[in-house]
């Protein structure tokens, strides 16, 4: 059959995008619209930047402009790629295949605050932090909260199904769109909820769409609008860190602080010894501390006065209670600030000889239960161990564990290796043995029975052709979902191994 | 009143703090210049050392007030480090005058449209 594989993109396809869009400002085919919006932060080959260019950018304003071009990629089978942000740490908005680079950062607007219903309604185009500095005066937020918080769109989030540091207490991405107005591979544009309301949380009429249409990574539509949770704004934010001996004694802990039942509870994270020495070479908080700190232990809580208070009481007891140490209100408040927006770290790491050289930044973002933290430890480092031994251009960064279940800290985790990758040096033997290193990694999520990826989306090589084997026996289904929503495979075609789902014979 | 002298800008010779790490200011870390051969650096001057410094505080008290009111602290100094290598927060350079963030009192808002908002 006929699909989207490669670009037909020509002069009268530009004219036609033109006539919708009405406004050559917001149609650029020129190369440096082009070269700008090719890669995201996640780990690229750099020396074959061309490959991964789209055709031709356009900036709409309205659902309805949208809804005509990808009207018009699906009649003449060009591949369609949204982006809003561009920060996401996969590749869910490169451009694997050309096409058309729909970038929704103008569909910013706020259109309606809700206080009463407790609902904001908003282009995907806008900012968390824009959007709740507005939200603030009104004395309610959005409790979106990722890594990226200064410079991701909500856009994007939706896309990734994205994770928040807070998600513990507020829940992430899904939880917080309530609904959301969906433009089609085919065009159509259709509202998606709970059932057919707009601003309800819970229905059990028809299917749950919405858990479809938030995680896909842009290969099932465009988010045109999304009407989103409003949480009361926190009174008090409370941090504390506390530092171990060892990392089993700060595993033990993470398991006590997220069993305690503290409804306050927004996040607890565990650095393991790896992530500790890497802190040492450049972060203020950590270059002075005794040899002796060998993991630490974060915990945050968001609430009103009444019950954050009581509470952090609680916290420094568990905290304390298998002979963790208080770094101290410095450290815990300030440390726990600088996570709102990691992507204002300038990323270096060291050559073989010790050389401080720039490097991009890979992470690994897999869903893992509790009880296997410890193995995955010892077997991911192993392998980054290998691969900086043999090929120089990778560093370990250390590993970060985050409660990762949605108003449920207690069982599962969002597992990060961060490994530095020396772009400069990338070649074809570099970038193979790098997929190689990150294959390796996701492999042994799998065999101890974890998610690839927990937020950032199943979209890079390494990760994208171990989709069909996670998923097991519900990805006849999935094939089957994508090949009836988009017949023509224009939706951001390459990512997660949904091209199977057009291979002959690749739907039973 | 203070007045510019351009060899006072000049920052003072490094202190070595670990085998990897130096340190000409007060609680201000530099990689090891031995270790920066591969990555080109430019002069800083003292001011704009501690400019950028305090840029980070503001950054930190920002989003402390951006996502609650107020920020509950247990009370405590650091298990870890002696005290001379905490940092206490009056040791922190520079003017800290108040919040940026819009909305906050004594900032003026710009002129926007203010979307539509059900109460």
């Amino acid at each position: 059959m006929s699909v989207a594989f490669k670009s037909g993109i020509d002069d009268a396809v530009v004219e036609e995008l033109r006539a919708i869009i009405g406004d050559d400002g917001r149609v650029l085919p020129n190369m440096s619209s082009r070269v700008n919006r090719t890669r995201v932060p996640a780990p690229f080959p750099v020396h074959r930047w061309g490959e991964y260019m789209p055709d031709v950018v356009i900036l709409p304003r309205t659902a309805e402009e949208v809804s005509e071009v990808v009207g018009l990629a699906n009649r003449l089978r060009i591949p369609v790629v949204p982006r809003a942000g561009g920060t996401g740490l996969s590749d869910g908005a490169v451009a694997l295949r050309g096409g058309i680079l729909v970038d929704v950062k103008l569909m910013n607007l706020i259109h309606e605050i809700d206080l009463v219903d407790r609902t904001v309604t908003v282009g995907p185009g806008i900012n968390m932090l824009k959007l709740n500095e507005e939200l603030k005066r009104h004395g309610v937020f959005y409790p979106d909260d990722p890594a990226s918080y200064p410079c991701s769109l909500v856009g994007g989030r939706i896309g990734t199904g994205g994770w928040s540091l807070i998600g513990g207490r507020f829940g992430h991405t899904r939880e917080n769109v309530v609904s959301l107005q969906v433009v089609l591979p085919t065009g159509e544009i259709v509202r998606i909820g709970e059932g057919g309301g707009r601003k309800l949380r819970k229905s059990s009429t028809g299917f749950n769409l919405k858990q479809l249409f938030t995680g896909h990574q842009g290969t099932l539509g465009i988010c045109t609008e999304a009407t989103l949770e409003l949480a009361p704004r926190p009174e008090v934010e409370f941090a504390a860190f506390f530092a171990f001996e060892d990392y089993r004694t700060a595993w033990e802990t993470t398991g006590d602080l997220t069993r305690s039942g503290l409804a306050t509870l927004a996040g607890v994270v565990l650095f393991d010894e790896w992530k500790i020495a890497y802190l040492r070479r450049d972060d203020e908080a950590y270059i002075p501390q005794p040899a002796s700190v060998k993991a630490v232990v974060a915990v945050a809580m968001y609430g009103t006065r009444a019950e954050v208070e009581p509470a952090s009481k609680v916290v420094m007891k568990l905290g304390r209670g298998r002979g963790g140490r208080y770094l101290g209100d410095e450290i815990s408040a300030g440390d726990w600030a600088s996570r709102h927006d990691r992507y204002a770290t300038p990323l270096h790491g060291r050559s073989k000889d010790g050389q401080a050289v720039m490097m991009s930044w890979h992470c690994e973002d897999a869903a893992l239960n509790y009880s296997v933290l410890p193995q995955v430890r010892e077997e991911w480092h192993a392998i980054v161990a290998g691969f900086r031994e043999e090929y120089g251009i990778f560093d370990d960064w250390g590993m970060f564990a985050y409660t990762n279940g949605p108003y449920k800290p207690w069982g599962d985790y969002l597992v990060e290796i961060d490994v530095g990758i020396w772009e400069q040096r990338l070649n074809d033997e570099n970038w193979d043995a790098w997929v190689r290193c990150k294959r390796d990694i996701s492999l042994v999520t799998l065999k101890y029975g974890g998610s690839i990826t927990a937020c950032h989306g199943a979209t890079r090589e390494g990760d994208a052709e171990l989709v069909p084997a996670e998923m097991g026996s519900s990805w006849e289904v999935v094939k089957r979902i994508k090949r009836a929503l988009d017949p023509n495979n224009i939706m951001n075609p390459g990512k997660q191994s949904l091209d199977q789902a057009y291979e002959d014979g690749g739907v039973a | 009143m203070s007045v510019f002298r351009l060899g006072d800008q000049v920052p003072p010779d490094p202190k070595r703090i670990t085998d990897a790490v130096v340190m000409r200011f007060d609680h201000v870390y530099e990689v090891d210049p031995a270790l920066m051969e591969l990555t080109g650096q430019q002069d800083v001057p003292a001011w704009d050392t501690k400019r950028i410094v305090d840029s980070r505080w503001d950054h930190l008290d920002w989003m402390h007030d951006h996502f609650a009111d107020e920020v509950l602290l247990a009370g405590e100094g650091s298990e870890t480090m002696p005290e001379e290598d905490a940092m206490p927060s009056e040791e922190r350079s520079g003017v800290r005058e108040g919040p940026s963030d819009p909305g906050m009192p004594g900032v003026e808002e710009p002129a926007v449209d203010r979307p539509d908002v059900r109460e």
